[in-house]
């Protein structure tokens, strides 16, 4: 019987160790607990109850900078007007495993829930299939008081044809009005225009934007600076976000007659 | 038939040494001959593994196995390792190969036992590894679709840096290996060390790993 536990204990130890064993930086072996994240935290967005005005952070491009995400954790943490955040993406610099991880590790310590976009170099060696599984699909959307967030791929540069990058099929059925929502908001990692989108597309991407129900804005990372651009002129604002790095983020508020911003650095 | 017995007779008078002459030559250049291939088995032979080894982790693959060499009084040692990674949550799985070179400063006889078997300790190694994983979505030169110095890390390639120890037991009465050696080390790569450099809370524990090996030293 001692013997047994004996066992039990050892088994217990080695497989506890597994994590200590690293077959390679790019192997896609993830726990449980690193799966399908963005699933579990539209759910507790979904749960939360909130009045007309609600406020929500935009930031992104976290890759490398570790001591300034955690310095953002603790800040959002401090507050408690903040009923979700949006990462925009490139979670990592490399596609390495460990990248990701290293910021999931910090990002669960967050009070609110969070939901995280692709960036281009989170497709990077075998990073498309770490943030499959860790995150979920590339093209997700969720609603939150009656506001559509449609969360796009449009790192075109990264894939061929065979994946299209933006899915319009995507937008046109998520643009479809529902009765859950009346105002959209759009996210992106990569702005149309950069040389990582597919700009032989982006006066149609344009247009089937404009489509959607009431547009408030659109949202990007990827270019590392804040910045608002009318791209199109046609009254449409991109908001950028500075990358972690410059210790700062957006914070949105959104009222039932029409939204506020404001650079937030911590 | 005369004109050829006659000059027979006058060739051996001539020549009367010629066969013999002849087979000595012969003999000198098959001399000459088996010495060149001898230096040439020789030559070869010094490629022949002095080992092979097994380990498991490392940032090499699931499971790595090769063969290697070793020179300058066995305190130098270079592996060359073929991996396999499965695919795991991902979509395929890949092989990786691995140039491995190690240093052995040190090695401590632990026991005596002159009709049985001795027990040796390398208290400490470090080695430094290329490692090549192969796949598709991996390269070493980022793809000419991308504009000049937008992606400057080779994905396909990691430089490792190892530090271990190892634990090595000799046979008197060897049957496949003379020395069977069982070692452990902690790894990292040139990435991860980029990024604790960047990144105070990034701990040792953070970006070094475990990895398991054995050797079965042959020659």
């Amino acid at each position: 019987m001692i013997k047994r536990d004996l066992y039990l204990i050892l088994l217990t130890i080695i497989l506890h160790a597994c994590d200590v064993f690293e077959y390679h930086p790019y192997d896609t072996k993830l726990g449980n607990e690193y799966e399908n994240i963005n699933k579990r935290e539209i759910e507790k967005i979904k749960n939360k109850s909130s009045s007309g005005t609600f406020k929500f952070a935009f930031m992104g491009d976290t890759q490398r900078f570790y001591d300034e995400t955690e310095k953002f954790i603790d800040h959002i943490n401090g507050r408690s007007d903040i009923d979700f955040i949006i990462h925009g993406g490139d979670v990592s610099d490399f596609g390495l495993k460990k990248e990701f991880i290293w910021l999931e590790d910090r990002m669960k310590r967050l009070k609110i829930p969070y939901v995280t976009l692709c960036g281009n170099h989170d497709v990077l060696g075998s990073g498309i299939e770490i943030y499959s599984t860790m995150y979920g699909p590339l093209n997700f959307s969720f609603v939150y008081n009656r506001v559509k967030f449609i969360c796009l791929n449009t790192n075109a540069l990264e894939f061929d044809y065979s994946t299209p990058v933006p899915d319009f099929d995507f937008m046109l059925e998520e643009i479809k009005p529902t009765d859950d929502y009346d105002r959209t908001i759009f996210v992106m990692h990569v702005p149309p225009g950069d040389i990582e989108f597919n700009n032989n597309v982006k006066m149609t991407f344009a247009y089937q934007i404009k489509q959607s129900q009431n547009l408030l804005f659109c949202l990007h990372a990827h270019t590392h600076t804040f910045a608002i651009n009318d791209y199109f002129d046609d009254g449409t604002l991109y908001y950028g976000c500075d990358s972690m790095q410059k210790r700062s983020y957006l914070l949105f508020t959104v009222t039932p007659e029409g939204y506020d911003y404001e650079l937030v650095h911590f | 038939m005369l004109k050829f017995v006659l000059g027979i007779i006058i060739f051996v008078l001539c020549f009367p040494n010629s066969s013999h002459a002849q087979s000595d030559s012969i003999n000198e250049v098959t001399l000459k001959y088996e010495h060149r291939i001898e230096k040439y088995k020789k030559r070869w032979s010094n490629i022949i593994p002095d080992y092979t080894k097994i380990q498991f982790a490392g940032g090499m693959g699931l499971l790595s196995a090769g063969i290697g060499w070793d020179y300058g009084n066995k305190h130098w040692e270079t592996d060359l390792l073929l991996g396999f990674l499965p695919k795991f949550s991902g979509d395929e799985a890949h092989a990786t190969i691995t140039l491995k070179e190690n240093y052995i400063p040190w090695k401590v006889t632990l026991s005596h036992e002159a009709d049985f078997s001795q027990w040796m300790l390398e208290p400490f190694t470090v080695s430094l590894y290329f490692n090549k994983i192969f796949g598709d979505t991996f390269w070493q030169k980022p793809p000419k679709k991308y504009p000049k110095g937008y992606y400057y890390a080779a994905t396909n390639l990691r430089i490792n840096l190892a530090f271990g120890q190892r634990i090595n037991l000799h046979f008197k009465n060897p049957r496949f290996s003379n020395t069977m050696c069982v070692f452990y080390e902690v790894c990292t790569n040139d990435l991860y060390i980029m990024c604790a450099v960047q990144n105070k809370t990034l701990k040792l524990h953070d970006i070094f790993s475990l990895s398991l090996g054995i050797k079965f030293q042959i020659l």
